[in-house]
């Protein structure tokens, strides 16, 4: 692997060949870089195994109130053999000059041997016993002077600690610091020899977001992509539907509790004029008086709702063209009143294929179902019975699941009643199946919750991958 | 669907033969019942409105005993007349509000809890499906021996009084009707007469008022022994469906039924099997099966129902209680159950057709595929929305408003006729997602019309806090020369939801097609979005398809 380092770093590197061991302070000082810039290229440097980082503590000597003091005016014993250094004087005077110096200047000088103490008339006496030389006491306040001093650089370590006795006089001041040093790895970098132009390609890019069709959206062309590749052609229909396609054209009796309003959407104030030809009313119109022994009642045909179901559109399409073979699908938007949930949408997707043909069976639809299945890649299924209004024979599909670890219900399936296929002239079996396609999605995508197709979260939009 | 609960041992022991727990666990989605719910003890099945005899475990039994080949044909209704005739007597008066009555007897029964749950539950679907909310026919189970015969079917004014069920006072007819949750559910069936239907007895005691309420004093309890059924509806043929299910279940029960006198008139007439002919050729060629005749029948019979061949053709009895069944369609679908549905082989019939797409899906997957080439992320809205997000939060005139009656939800009163605002709702729901947040959509927006006018749009929105009317213009002409060649020009105009001296029309040739923009401010912050919007929305049918 090549080595790439930023300038900072490179920077860095250089004013440590030549200077080893220097704290941050020191390296921003040579440099020209900012304290931050030199912090952070530690930092890589750290991460990058090229520099070490020792952290130490140093302890520095400077010189009290008092210590400063006595620069000028020397030691308190000091003092006192100046002021003797002529002739005698008694305690008194003494204490006089020397004032609360006075005790520990005559200990100092007694101790030193400098001085002998008489008793007098009134007060003691104190004289100059020899001339003394200079303390290592006083060469180590002379040393220190008005500076901060590593203590490493104090020899005389005994004058310090009796000076440290003395109040005021010796500060010891630690100070925490880092030294940055080159590793071995480091020191034996090129810096001429680095690729000025590389970078650092392990580090994190921005976070950016694809733009994508919308998952929901995926899967519904997937549906339709399996319809048209089992030879079925996509038909469209309107959303609005008058209640005569989406409801009588499918032998539902205009009593049925799904016409209610609590079940079905009805667009306020409006019905269709035309919505049929008059052999088609008459037609419909004979079947439910027949089958379900009522008075069939046209106005109730004409109120406009939104579609329940695709079927309205693939019976629609049967009746304006009387196929006697054909392989057709309508897939889009159905409505349906309920309160919203997370297992209901007032509003979702649903498709339904229908197949004519002379001798299609019950089989031929069982058989088109698993091919369906096969292609979306849901081998594992079975047929139970179950009841359509406007389907008989009725099957429904049992897919098994091996994210839930059961069988699920997913599309119904049957053959149009010939209630709703014989008013419109149409007397070959059609086989019809069909379901709604959130269903589906939500397995595929793992969803609990089937408001989340239509919340529109980028924060799922932009998580959740295109393939599943 | 309605969902009844079926305890396994008493199942068991109802289906009897030699049918053990896992066998009718496996047979019961083969009678049409989805398992709901599987416990140890119980299960609980969803069936299907039109077999309303599966509300109960006897009915359910009774189709198991079929599959299992326990017992097979038709149940038949055992009625006998009773030797003093029990009259109900029925008075002119209720023609005009409830014309139908009918009735009958089920003597020497018992019933424990499960049996009267089990009753009221059938009771209660029957009342909802082919009563149609009572309207139809409404069921009153009663105490035989708590009332004196023969009884009247008449009307009473509004002040009669009586104790009703569940209760121990004496209350109004009146009262009744406003006060109580039934009274207020059902009264609109009594319409504005100023007198209701009533069933009295001989000594003048209240039985039922239907259909709203029995009266306490003939209240079934585990005691009962002897039973009442009365039937009355505005419709003869679902009383006597309905009569003919709670028969049925009675007997099944282990109930003897006997008759009832309706003036004159035996209800024994009601329980008359019909006979369809089925021809076998199109049970073969619907099932894509070669059955042969006896094969039929016999699959009938294991769905309870009786079949004879005649001639070419197979005669087949069904008993009333299958009013489900219209015709022979409804017939080759029992044969399929009694055949067995995992006895169907799927076979796969060869295409005879080249499938296709519609024209206008192909268009809006191309012009799908150039929004997201321009960075455009796909949202889906509902068509479905509010009054607040498509026109007061828009500030749009809502005067061409189209509204749904009595939608369930408030959020879904309206069908749109605008993609944007919907977008502008989604983008409200972001503001704590990164930027920029680039949206798009295509769907059906509604007119009015004769009666509506269905059209596609494409709407998109920008946001982030550099976008601007430019940003927007540029996406416009790439989006429609890169799918279409179209060349538009943007013209200035004015919109509610646009801020003014930056929105314009936008133009192909000298059609207008739709509008483009920087949001209003105000709009912005009814949604509560913090940083700049531009957008636009266009009608793409007349351009890019019909």
């Amino acid at each position: 692997m090549s080595l790439v380092l930023h300038p900072i770093e490179k920077t860095m590197i250089k004013i440590l060949k030549e200077t080893p061991n220097l704290t941050p302070e020191e390296i921003a000082e040579r440099s020209n870089l900012s304290i931050d810039q030199t912090r952070r290229g530690i930092e890589w440097l750290r991460l990058k195994n090229l520099a070490a980082v020792l952290e130490s503590e140093k302890s520095f000597v400077a010189l009290g109130k008092n210590g400063l003091a006595s620069i000028e005016e020397g030691l308190p014993e000091r003092k006192l053999v100046r002021l003797i250094e002529n002739q005698p004087m008694s305690f008194d005077d003494l204490r006089k000059k020397l004032l609360d110096e006075i005790s520990i200047a005559i200990a100092n000088a007694k101790r030193n041997d400098w001085i002998t103490i008489q008793k007098g008339e009134s007060s003691s006496v104190v004289s100059l016993k020899q001339k003394p030389d200079q303390t290592s006491e006083e060469k180590l306040i002379l040393l220190v002077g008005k500076n901060k001093i590593p203590v490493e650089h104090i020899k005389d370590l005994s004058a310090l600690e009796s000076l440290k006795k003395r109040p005021d006089y010796i500060i010891i001041e630690t100070i925490k610091s880092k030294t940055v040093s080159l590793t071995d790895e480091a020191k034996v970098i090129d810096l001429d020899s680095i690729d000025s132009g590389a970078i650092d390609v392990t580090a994190d890019a921005p976070v950016i977001f694809a733009a994508r069709t919308h998952p929901l959206k995926d899967t519904i062309n997937e549906i339709r992509e399996t319809f048209v590749s089992l030879g079925f052609t996509e038909v469209l229909g309107n959303f609005a539907q008058p209640s005569f396609w989406n409801f009588d054209a499918l032998f539902t009796p205009q009593d049925h509790p799904a016409r209610e309003m609590q079940d079905t959407f009805y667009i306020k104030g409006k019905t269709a004029e035309k919505f049929a030809t008059p052999s088609q009313i008459r037609q419909v119109s004979d079947s439910h008086k027949k089958g379900w022994k009522y008075d069939w009642n046209v106005d109730a045909a004409k109120k406009m709702v939104l579609r329940t179901h695709t079927t309205c559109v693939t019976v629609k399409y049967l009746a304006e063209n009387k196929p006697e073979e054909a392989r057709v699908f309508s897939l889009g938007r159905v409505f349906r009143n309920e309160k919203v949930s997370y297992k209901h949408l007032v509003e979702f997707n649903q498709v339904e294929g229908i197949v004519v043909g002379k001798n299609v069976s019950l089989r031929d639809l069982m058989g088109i179902q698993r091919e369906f299945y096969r292609k979306l890649g849901l081998s594992k299924i079975k047929f139970w019975p179950t009841f359509f209004p406007y389907t008989e024979p009725s099957l429904q599909t049992m897919v098994y699941n091996d994210k839930l670890e059961k069988w699920v219900e997913l599309f119904g399936m049957g053959i149009f009643r010939p209630e709703v296929t014989k008013p419109f002239g149409i007397t070959r079996p059609v086989l019809a199946w069909g379901g709604g396609i959130e269903r589906i999605a939500m397995l595929k995508y793992g969803l609990n919750d089937v408001r989340e197709f239509y919340n529109n979260n980028l924060g799922w939009l932009r998580s959740v991958p295109k393939c599943q | 669907m309605p969902v009844v609960t079926l305890y396994l041992d008493r199942l068991q022991r109802l289906v009897g033969g030699k049918a053990n727990k896992n066998k009718i666990m496996e047979v019961l989605p083969f009678l049409g019942l989805d398992i709901e719910e599987e416990q140890k003890e119980f299960v609980r099945v969803e069936y299907s409105p039109n077999r309303p005899d599966y509300a109960t475990d006897v009915g359910i039994a009774s189709g198991l005993q079929g599959l299992l080949g326990i017992k097979k044909g038709q149940v038949k209704i055992n009625i006998k007349k009773e030797k003093k005739k029990f009259l109900i007597k029925t008075d002119g008066s209720v023609k005009k509000i409830r014309p139908f009555i009918s009735a009958i007897i089920a003597r020497n029964g018992k019933l424990d809890d499960e049996s009267i749950r089990q009753l009221i539950a059938l009771q209660e679907d029957l009342h909802f499906g082919i009563g149609r909310r009572r309207k139809k026919a409404s069921i009153g189970i009663h105490n035989l021996d708590s009332m004196s015969p023969p009884l009247r079917y008449t009307t009473v004014p509004k002040d009669h009084e009586f104790v009703p069920l569940a209760s121990n006072q004496s209350v109004t007819v009146k009262e009744i009707l406003e006060n109580t949750s039934t009274g207020q559910e059902y009264s609109y069936i009594l319409g504005d007469n100023s007198k209701v239907p009533i069933i009295l007895d001989a000594k003048n005691h209240t039985v039922s008022f239907p259909p709203i309420i029995n009266s306490a004093l003939t209240a079934v309890s585990t005691g009962t022994k002897n039973i009442l059924v009365e039937v009355t509806g505005m419709d003869k043929n679902a009383v006597d469906d309905s009569l003919s299910v709670v028969a049925t279940t009675l007997q099944n029960l282990g109930f003897a039924i006997s008759d009832v006198m309706v003036d004159a008139k035996s209800s024994s007439e009601i329980f008359k099997a019909r006979t369809i002919p089925l021809d076998p050729v199109l049970v073969n060629q619907i099932l894509g099966l070669d059955l042969t005749v006896p094969k039929i029948c016999d699959s009938l019979k294991k769905c309870r129902l009786d079949a004879v061949p005649r001639g070419k053709k197979i005669l087949c009895s069904v008993p009333r209680f299958r009013f489900d069944i219209l015709g022979e369609m409804d017939l080759v679908e029992e044969i399929a159950l009694g055949h067995g549905i995992e006895n169907l082989s799927p076979s796969l019939p060869p295409s005879i057709s080249v499938g296709e797409k519609n024209s206008v899906t192909k268009k809006l997957d191309q012009i799908t595929s150039v929004m997201i080439g321009l960075g455009f992320t796909e949202a889906l809205n509902s068509s479905l929305t509010s009054k607040q997000v498509l026109y007061n939060y828009t500030k749009r005139d809502s005067s061409e408003i189209i509204e749904v009656s009595e939608s369930k939800s408030l959020e879904h009163t309206v069908l749109r006729d605008s993609m944007l605002p919907g977008l502008l709702e989604n983008l409200s729901k972001n503001i704590h997602e990164s930027y920029p947040q680039k949206l798009f959509e295509t769907g059906v927006v509604f007119t009015k019309g004769h009666p509506i006018n269905e059209t596609v749009n494409l709407a998109c929105v920008s946001a982030h806090k550099d976008t601007n009317f430019t940003e927007i213009k540029s996406i416009l002409q790439s989006l429609l020369k890169t799918d279409s060649s179209i060349i538009c020009k943007t013209n200035a105009s004015t919109h509610p939801s646009f801020a003014s001296g930056r929105t314009a029309e936008i133009l192909v040739g000298e059609k207008s097609i739709g509008v483009i923009g920087e949001m209003d401010q105000q709009v912005i912050d009814n949604f509560k979005i913090r940083v700049p919007v531009s957008g636009f929305e266009l009608k793409l049918s007349g351009l890019i398809f019909d």
